[in-house]
């Protein structure tokens, strides 16, 4: 091989894609999802864009053209955004300590990971509301110690609805960054160390970069789940905070508003797949540079 | 001794300077008071087993590891209390540690780009280390797809680009085959001669160590057995586990005689055997003999030992042959001569052996 050809050309071969027999493990599994999820999915789509047999963008039109539901896409984004945040800010850490930590302290920390998920989200946002309540727990805690003089309005506000949130989605940001920070060699730290790298620059040029799939999974998943949260608005701030969720719900259930709630569930849905879709392009982005 | 070098030597030999240091996982001492110095330019390989504190003593001068006690100096520089990125010592590692995420050139660039350096500057110096490597042509490869010997070269050019003091090698062949292993030993060894570089090498490999070194420490719990050139470790190995460790030998236990005119006769399982040194009368030692000494036929003068044993089994290995003896208990003697020399040999015959007194070495049992 010559050394300007190679230069030039910079090649990158990449792995001929064929069609792997494994492949066909999934089809079970997916003629599943087809039915029960694609096809209701499906038909929630032509509710909306079929309102009357015929094609029309009218209901869309419609629900665009009205600042309400701008407001409740607001609300949505907004909840979802500060939820993946928070999420992202409080497990990136926790996900390093897990990956760290040895013997009976990972074990602990790995089942009070996991273990909460197995608890239903009703119950949970329940909890969160004794918590969070004017005479609840936190309140009492930060009176009794003289942190604050006046009880803090809590339940029902944005920063509840957050806070209560951000609890139940953890483990979904921390368990994928977790599955990568466990696979980097520690002793890239070291090879860093001593080019001259100091902890900081360390941190932003090999840990950071080497997280992000984990980074972006984590994100995605919790994203799409805090968009579409249902139960944990309703039960921790309710009509006062509408969002594409309880929206599509009071449509069909309270309102017998099809049109709307077809609408309203298929923005959702488009959110979501454009946020999946995004993290799957930023991954293969990541790990093919 | 010292005192009869120049001064210039002595100012060479402390460029890096060990100074007692100790150093303990958990309350357990793995090192204590160790010293060593390196001149500028040499190149010393950490010899011994796995366990020996090797690893340790070369990541404590890194500053991956922080010492209890004692300092380590680096051109007169204290580095104790330095962290690793302030040190300018480069590391190669064991399975080399490329930063899968980055090219070849990102790689052998981190260095320059943690320290700022302009990117024009780092574009020629990325360049000109890697031509250094004979890796130019895998600039924008990724590192995740390169064989054992390419990554290896890549990490040796990632080390050097920063321009370290001093150059620290964690066993970079170990993971190499044999043949391509001895290419990028001498391979190694020229260009590091060639840029002046200063190396502290660490292996499990005698062989290795005995190739490239300008000087080998022998290592073994924690402690440096012995700190010399490869011609004197071999031959002049200062304890018997140096010995044992570096190269084969004939070994054979007995009690001290006595001492005549500096020659000490040990009374062996296979006869007396007579070697340089002092040790009272009565003592248990152990003598042993380099394998390519022996020599066989009866002993021409008196400044030779003589044996006679029988044989038990020969080993061709093309340019040499070894023959193996018997002899009592946790006794070994093996000789290697020429294989035309032992073509007629057959196990069972006796055999008369000889090799001179002066070749004999001697031990505490």
């Amino acid at each position: 091989m010559s050394v300007t050809a190679g230069r030039l050309s910079a090649p990158r071969r990449k792995p001929r894609e064929s069609l792997d027999p494994a492949a066909m493990l999934a089809l079970p599994g997916t003629l599943y999802l087809l039915i029960a999820f694609a096809l209701p999915l499906l038909l929630l789509l032509g509710a909306s864009l079929f309102p009357d047999g015929g094609f029309s963008l009218r209901y869309y039109l419609e629900f665009f053209g009205d600042s309400f539901h701008w407001r409740v896409m607001g609300n949505t984004l907004g909840a979802a955004l500060w939820t993946t945040g928070w999420c992202l800010l409080l497990g990136y850490p926790t996900a390093f300590a897990l990956a760290r930590s040895r013997g009976l302290v990972q074990a602990v920390l790995l089942i009070s990971m996991i273990l909460p998920l197995s608890v239903g989200v009703v119950v949970k946002a329940f909890a969160w509301t004794i918590v969070l309540r004017t005479d609840g727990v936190l309140n009492q805690f930060l009176t009794g110690f003289g942190i604050i003089d006046e009880p803090l309005r809590l339940l029902f506000t944005e920063a509840g609805l957050i806070f209560g949130a951000t609890n139940i989605f953890l483990p979904f940001m921390v368990l994928p960054i977790y599955s990568v920070v466990k696979l980097i060699d520690p002793r890239l730290q070291d090879a860093g160390a001593t080019l001259g790298a100091g902890p900081v620059y360390r941190f932003f040029h090999i840990t950071v970069p080497l997280t992000m799939p984990g980074v972006i999974a984590g994100i995605a998943f919790v994203f799409s789940l805090a968009v579409s949260m249902y139960v944990i608005p309703s039960l921790l701030i309710g009509e006062r905070f509408p969002t594409l969720s309880t929206l599509t719900a009071r449509s069909y259930l309270y309102l017998r508003n099809q049109a709307l709630g077809s609408t309203s569930a298929s923005v959702l849905l488009m959110i979501a797949v454009a946020v999946v879709l995004a993290s799957s392009v930023l991954t293969r982005r990541w790990s093919h540079r | 001794m010292a005192a009869a070098l120049p001064l210039e030597s002595t100012r060479r030999d402390g460029y890096l300077a060990v100074q007692g240091v100790t150093k303990r996982f958990r309350g357990v001492t793995v090192m204590e008071n160790l010293d060593l110095a390196v001149g500028q330019g040499e190149f010393v390989s950490l010899l011994g087993p796995s366990g020996c504190g090797k690893t340790t003593l070369l990541r404590l001068i890194a500053g991956l590891l922080r010492a209890e006690a004692g300092r380590i100096l680096l051109d007169g520089q204290d580095l104790t209390r330095l962290p690793a990125h302030r040190r300018r010592v480069g590391v190669v590692f064991q399975n080399y540690a490329l930063f899968p995420h980055l090219t070849v050139a990102g790689n052998v660039a981190f260095g320059l780009r943690a320290r700022k350096t302009p990117e024009a500057e780092i574009r020629d110096t990325v360049r000109r280390n890697l031509s250094l490597v004979h890796m130019e042509s895998f600039h924008d490869r990724s590192v995740l797809a390169l064989s054992g010997g390419q990554q290896q070269r890549v990490a040796v050019a990632r080390a050097l680009a920063v321009r370290p003091r001093l150059l620290l090698l964690d066993e970079p062949f170990s993971a190499l085959d044999r043949k391509l292993r001895e290419t990028m030993q001498m391979e190694l060894r020229g260009l590091l001669r060639e840029l002046d570089i200063t190396a502290v090498f660490v292996t499990h490999d005698q062989d290795e160590a005995l190739i490239m070194s300008d000087r080998i420490a022998v290592m073994n719990d924690g402690r440096i057995e012995q700190f010399a050139d490869p011609t004197s470790i071999y031959t002049r190995p200062a304890s018997a586990f140096v010995l044992d460790f570096v190269g084969t030998a004939s070994r054979l236990a007995g009690t001290a005689r006595g001492v005549e005119e500096g020659v000490l006769t040990v009374d062996t399982g296979a006869g007396p055997v007579r070697a340089r040194g002092g040790f009272l009368p009565g003592r248990g030692v152990r003598v042993a003999v380099r394998p390519e000494a022996l020599l066989l036929g009866p002993a021409p003068d008196a400044a030779h030992n003589e044996l006679r044993l029988r044989l038990r089994d020969r080993v061709f290995l093309g340019s040499r042959l070894v023959l193996y003896f018997h002899a009592g208990g946790e006794d070994a003697v093996l000789a290697e001569v020429a294989p035309a020399r032992g073509a007629g040999l057959q196990p069972g015959d006796e055999v008369t052996l000889h090799w001179p007194v002066t070749d004999t070495l001697v031990f505490p049992a």
